[in-house]
This record gives structure tokens, sequence and C-alpha cells, in this order.
């Protein structure tokens, strides 16, 4: 290794401070070393195409320094709260410093701006530990590093031509099946999810299997990394539809680079047809497309302005976590969250700290978390900078030990945490006139989130599930997969909570009492399924119509016809649909039961609450929380799925509910009696105890008469 | 002593044992908060001992002065008083909570405070019946 030509040695966006000494070299890693030293050689009028022997002394004594000492990287920080001007240097994989050629070149013709794609984590994880970042909420939801916590919202693998349905989690949560349960690889989750998925993670393998006909093709295609502007970037002119095409043709390499608006592809379009050329033990193309950058992005020392932020802005939140009840255009109907309406972002609740484990603000979350081997080592390193007395060990122990006591701040950050101590000028909830039972047997978010219940919970569509934020045809009421809010259950800590619900429906092989779900590939190649006229793709897309009973009938035959590996059974609306007999016969089971997860958005103010008209809001014989009926929806028609109320749902008994209710009704005259009855005591006491008191302090200070 | 002081006594009695086995009960066997049939057949026997309560005031009031009728003893007299009061407590403590004039903050003030007068009440009614059975030294 030793000094690069003169174009590598320009770099500049550096400040001659950081060249202190040779004992400054340590801090940096070693691919850094080169990038520290040169901007001394800038300062010290280095010509192009020489470089000082004083300098190459110093940056061997440094790396023999590096070498010798293995130190690990520092990553600059600014300490500041004023935002950092990101004007930086963009770096390829390989963390070479990408400098687009001159407009013409040296033998006078004039050259594009080709250049590898960028790296987020060569370029943004300079200054910000990727390896930690990946470890966040986001992307570590394969890694097994943390508890899955309370159940969230799975990805719902939905093919509208098989009426397929099915929630899916690496996580594992109830209810949703991890993507290896249904020979899904990663690359698949990734082809069918990556729209909305953020990369890093299941994206961004540590190590890519050449052997693996599936993830081997990432050679080709690079892999997904965390791509950091879809959340920090501040300038909106983040490209998410491009995001999504690019990511549609498995140009995971090139992505982050497309949807930045730094340049387009330079002579290709689809890394995956790339891809499809290669299969394992073939060699790998040795050079892959450029971008095509656009100069006008990089200034005279190859920097580019990112405008960025650390506060993610809530829209870029809203891109995968938008719930949309109000559809169509009644989009104006919505007043939003309250907390936007204030003024705050999302992140001022859902805060992280680097190691992007984002608050997600649930009550007992913070028992749900664990401290990454991660996060704790670079706390670690902090604390040894600090005192260079630590020893490691003790170093590490003191960084976990400040890592959970730190984690105590995620219990401030629920409803109650800061409504109750008033942070960020949060309004003390008054509740006037609501027995505290409520507290012990309701979740904040009961009367405060989503849409006010009606007879029905409403149906809502998700970014994840229905494509939100990505151009396509209007999307009807029907468009699978049917969510549903709000739904009132039990959460694990015994409070009714509202939910979202979605019924799994799938094409499945039932043998020896095990359900295996057919892919949709496998069932629309398997199954007799109708197929939809061409006049009705256009006016219904999302191929929504309902299958009838003779249709179910049909495809478990051709089902059962084209393998004997397991009963063919549909699952759909609740409800396992078989054969018997040639009779198709429908019953409720257990694999069929909705999917629910909480929902906390949009919070409505308190005179919006439910409550806020009088305890008949829920306490009355037709209240949505109690008597709401939730029809499980799927690719049948309504009236054959499961239907049930929502006192059934969380088993209760509707007897004493409806008694309850009961009591609401004659609670004015119940008030009234004891009110009246307590005037009359009232009033005789105020009659006679002044008399006694009187008659007493009078007996007390007779004199008694003389012997 | 009138067969309407009796009645009233009895009827209020009928209300506070209903009460305090629901009330007491669920603190003392069972696990608060009360719930379900026991807040319900709590909340029905409210009105009787409170109508019983009233009955009690008017019926009662004038035999417990001091320097009525000997027939009730000083003991008799003085927890009479103390069951009106905590009779009265008890009532506007669960009636007040009710209305919407008070927040989160006052309704647990308001919770306690009918639940330790409820305790009082109870044992004042449980000394109050030896009471008056023992006749006062003539």
């Amino acid at each position: 290794m030793g000094c690069q030509p003169a174009k590598d040695c320009k770099l500049s966006a550096f400040p001659p401070i950081f060249v202190a000494s040779a004992g400054e070299f340590l801090k940096y890693p070693k691919k850094e070393a080169l990038t520290v030293m040169l901007p001394a050689a800038k300062s010290s009028k280095l010509k192009p195409g020489k470089c000082p022997s004083g300098f190459l002394t110093l940056f061997l004594l440094a790396t023999l320094f590096i070498g010798v000492a293995g130190a690990h990287a520092e990553f600059l920080k600014t300490e500041s709260r004023t935002p950092y001007l990101h004007n930086i240097p963009l770096k390829d994989a390989e963390g070479k410093v990408i400098s687009v050629p001159a407009t013409v070149g040296d033998n006078g013709k004039p050259q594009d701006p080709k250049a590898p794609p960028y790296s987020t984590e060569m370029t943004c994880g300079k200054c910000h530990d990727y390896s930690v970042i990946n470890q966040g909420w986001h992307f570590n939801e394969a890694s097994g590093i943390v508890k899955p916590g309370r159940p969230g919202e799975p990805w719902i693998l939905t093919d509208p031509a098989t009426h397929t349905q099915i929630p899916l989690s690496y996580r594992g949560w109830k209810g949703t099946f991890k993507p290896s349960d249904l020979g899904l690889s990663d690359l698949d989750f990734l082809t069918n999810f990556a729209r909305h998925f953020p990369g890093g993670g299941v994206g961004d393998p540590d190590k890519i299997d050449p052997a693996d006909p599936k993830m081997g093709r990432m050679q080709i295609t690079g892999t997904m990394e965390n791509d950091c502007l879809i959340c920090h970037q501040a300038a909106g002119n983040y490209n998410v539809e491009a995001r999504a095409t690019a990511l549609k043709g498995q140009n995971f390499r090139w992505t982050p680079t497309i949807a930045a608006g730094l340049g387009t592809y330079g002579s290709f379009r689809n890394a995956g047809a790339m891809a499809d050329q290669w299969h394992p033990g073939k060699p790998v193309p040795a050079t892959l497309p450029a971008i095509k950058y656009n100069r006008a992005k990089f200034d005279a020392d190859d920097n580019v302005l990112f405008q960025v932020t650390r506060r993610a802005p809530s829209g870029n939140c809203y891109y995968c976590h938008t719930s949309q009840t109000a559809l169509e255009d009644a989009r104006w109907h919505s007043d939003q969250d309250i907390h936007l309406r204030a003024g705050m972002i999302c992140v001022d609740c859902h805060r992280n700290g680097l190691d992007h484990m984002i608050v997600r603000g649930y009550e007992g979350e913070s028992k749900d978390r664990i401290i990454s081997e991660a996060a704790i080592a670079l706390r670690a390193r902090i604390i040894q900078r600090d005192d260079a007395a630590i020893s490691s060990d003790d170093a590490h122990k003191l960084a976990r030990r400040q890592l959970e006591s730190q984690s105590g701040m995620i219990d401030t950050l629920t409803c109650s945490g800061c409504h109750a101590n008033g942070r960020l000028g949060s309004p003390r909830p008054i509740h006037k006139g609501m027995p505290p039972i409520h507290f012990q047997k309701l979740t904040c978010t009961a009367c405060h989130s989503g849409p006010l219940p009606e007879s029905q919970p409403e149906i809502v569509q998700t970014s994840l599930a229905h494509k939100l934020g990505l151009p396509l045809p209007a999307r009807g009421k029907n468009m699978a997969p049917v969510i549903v809010e709000p739904v009132f259950l039990y959460d694990a800590n015994g409070k009714i909570a509202p939910y979202k619900m979605v019924w799994p429906s799938y094409w499945a092989r039932l043998k020896a009492g095990k359900l295996t779900p057919l892919l949709p590939a496998d069932a629309a190649r398997d199954a007799d399924l109708p197929k939809q006229k061409a006049e009705d793709a256009v006016r219904d897309p999302f191929n929504s119509k309902p299958l009838t009973d003779k249709q179910i009938a049909d495809a478990l035959e051709s089902l059962a016809e084209a393998s004997t590996n397991g009963e063919p059974v549909f699952i759909a609306a609740g409800k396992m649909y078989r054969l018997e007999k040639d009779k198709l016969v429908a019953e409720e089971t257990a694999a069929a039961a909705p999917y629910s997860w909480a929902l906390a958005h949009d919070v409505r103010p308190a005179r919006q609450a439910l409550g806020a008209k009088g305890c008949a809001d829920c306490h009355s014989g037709d209240s949505p929380a109690f008597f709401g009926t939730t029809l499980a929806r799927g690719p049948v028609a309504l009236t054959n799925g499961v239907s049930k109320e929502m006192w059934q749902l969380r088993g209760e008994d509707k007897t004493w509910i409806k008694a309850f209710a009961l009591g609401f009704e004659v609670r004015p005259f119940f008030k009234l009696t004891l009110l009246g009855a307590a005037l009359v005591v009232l009033v005789v006491l105020v009659h006679y105890v002044p008399r006694g008191v009187g008659a007493i302090t009078a007996a007390l200070s007779a004199k008694k008469p003389p012997q | 002593m009138k067969f309407s002081a009796k009645f009233s006594y009895v009827v209020m009695c009928l209300g506070v044992a209903v009460l305090t086995a629901t009330g007491i009960g669920v603190f003392t066997f069972g696990k608060p908060p009360m719930t379900h049939w026991v807040l319900i057949l709590h909340m029905m026997a409210a009105p009787v001992f409170a109508l019983g309560l009233a009955a009690v005031a008017l019926t009662w009031a004038d035999l417990c002065r001091k320097g009525s009728t000997p027939r009730l003893g000083a003991a008799a007299k003085v927890l009479f008083w103390i069951i009106l009061f905590c009779g009265l407590v008890v009532i506007l403590t669960g009636v007040l909570p009710m209305y919407p004039l008070f927040g989160t903050g006052g309704q647990r003030l308001f919770y306690l405070t009918h639940r330790y007068a409820g305790i009082v009440l109870a044992t004042a009614i449980l000394l109050h019946l030896p009471a008056l059975r023992s006749r006062p030294a003539q």
C-alpha cells in the first residue's frame, strides 16, 4: 500500500486539524489512513503525481502503528446541536472515493460522468457506525439479537390471482409465518417487499454464499444496504418510486444512488436480468454497469451535498407507516394525529440512539429490550477513551450498566410516561368523571387512537400491505389484504386496546394435522382458479371479486388431482374449506384465526376521545366497543366468513355486559336516589350536630354545684 | 321504638351487609378492583343502604340526641352519629365521581375515602348492634 496517484491524493473534505500527530492516525481504520493524510498533502501544495517523502514516512509509520496496535476506528462527531453540513465525498462499495471523470478527457474527447454506485455503508458509515445502526429495530428482524416484543404489523404476502394473503414476519410473532416456513429465501422476501424495506438486515448479509443460487445473485445485484436517506433525507427529493422500480429489478447496488437522484442508469435497467444469466459456479462479471452521475451534484472537490437530518421528518416515516381509513378521495376527512397537529414529529416520541433501536412506545417495552453487543462495544470504546486506566472488561460492564439504565428512558416515552410528566409540554390528562378503574382496564389508545368505533370496524389500508406511497390504480376497499380497525382486544397486560386485524387466506395441504401453505406460484400452477377477464382486469386490477363455493371446490379438486401429498384446503375469512365426500365444508379453525396488531395512531384529542360524550359511548346496549361486529374478511362472500362481536373476541360474558349497560340506563335515578338520601342525612346532621356540640360544650363548661 | 325506626334500621343493615360483602369482601378475599356481577350487586345494594340510612336518620336522630330518652346508652348514641356521618361520606364519595366534576386525582381521593369510610361504617354498625342491646344503668 502506498501513496496513490495524484487523482486519489486530491481528497480535500477533511480539515487540516485531522493531521495532528502520528498518534491521531491510530484513531482511523486502515482504509481511512490515506484519506486522513491527504488534506495535509493538499495544504503542502502537493503536485499531481507526487507524494512528499516526509509524508510517506509519516504514512508508513501510521500504517505500522495501526497494524501493530490494531486500534479501532473512531467515528468523527461534531457533538453540536448545529446540523452538520453533509457536503461529503461519495464512496463506492470498495471504500474508494467516487470521482466523476472530467467533461473532456486527456485525449480531448468528451467523457461520460460514469462511476460505480455509491455505498451508504462506506459513505455514511465513515462517521456513523453502520454495524451498530444495522442492529436497529428496522434492520434486526432476522438477527435474533432482540426479543420480538409486542406483535406489530406483518409483511403480508399477497397475490390477487390466487387470493393469497399470508402474514409474514422474521420475528416469529404468533399468527405469522417466518419466510423460511414457506420456503421463501431472503431474496424472495426482498423481491416481494423491498419496496418498503429500508435495507440492511436480511438485505445486507455479512457474507454472500456464492454456492447459493439465490443469495449468490447478490454478487451481481449487490446487497441491499441500509439506505439512510429513506428516513433521513430532508430535501424531499428522494424518489421512492424510482427506488421501488430499481428494487423490483433487483438493482440493489444501484438503488440508493438512483433514488437519491445522484445519477441515472448508465447502460442497463435490470440487474436481476443479469443475475438470471448467472448460476452457482459461473464466474461473476468482472465489471458491472456504472452509474451515469449528474455532474451538477458534485462540487470541485467531488463532494456531494446531502440535505439530511437526524430527526427524520414525519413524511419520511409515513412512506412505510401510513394507515389510511379514509379511502379513495376521503382523505380530507382526516384530522391527522393530534401530536403532529401540535407541531411534533414522529421521532419526538419514537426516538433512538445510534443503535437505531427506535422506541416503539408501548407499555412494558423496556422489559423487551436487549442491549446489543455492538452498542455495548461502542459505548465501551468511548468509556475507554475517557479513562485510559479502565480495563476492557470493566469498560464493557460499565457500558452495559449505563445502557441498561438509559433504557428506563423508554418508559417515559409512552403515552402515560410523557403526559404524566409533562414532557415536551404535554397536557396532563384530567379525565373528569372517569373512574380510575378505566386506567387498569384500558390502554390510553383504546379511547384516543384510531377511528372512533362504529357498528363494524372500518377497512384500513397500510403502506406495507397496500403499497401506499407508490402510484397504483385507485385502491378499492376490497383490495387484498383487507385489514380492519379498530378491533378491541386484550393486550399482553390484560388491558383492552384497539387493534388492526387481518385474516390469512391461502391454499394449503393438510397432512397429519400440519398445515403447509402453498406459495402463490404453486397454487397458480396446481389450482383451477377462475381467470380474470381482461375487461374485468381493467375495472378491478386487484382481482377483488370473492370466490364462490363452487370455485373453491373446483380449485380444491384440482389441487387434489395435482398431488396426493396432503389434503388440499383453503384458508379464508376465519374458516378452513375442505372437500368431504365431494362436498365443500367450512369450519372455524385456529389455523384460520386472524392476526392482529395494536394500533396507536392517529391519536385523537381529549374532546374526541371515546367517552368524551359520556359513559354511554361504551356502556350502552349497542356500544361498538362491546357489540361491534367484526366480519372476517377474505376472498369469499362476507356472509361466508366468521362473524363475531367484540365481547366474543375478548371472551367476555354478554349477559353481564348487557346488565352493566342497563345500569347506565337507570343511572340518573340511581344518582338521584343517592343524592336525595345524602341530602336527608346532611340535613339531619346539620340540625342535630351543632345542638349536640353545644350541649356537650355547655356540659363541660358548667360549674359543678357545691356539695 | 316505632316500627318505622326498626324497619329502616333493618333495611340499612341489609344494604350494609351486601355492600360490605361485595366491597370489603373483594379486597379481603378476592381480587380487586371490583368488577362484573359483584360490582352490579354492590351498585344495586347502594340505593337500599342509602334509603335505609336516610330513614334511620329521620327516625333515630331524636332518640340519639344528648339528653333524650335514656333507653339508649351513650355508646349507641355516639356510634349512631358516626354511622350517619360515615354513611353520608360513603354515599357522596360513591355518587359524586359519577359526575364530570373531578379529575383522576379527585377520583382516586374519592375512591380511597369511599373505601376507608366504608370500613369505618361497617365497623360502627357491627359495634352498634350489641350497643343497642345493652341498656344503660337506671
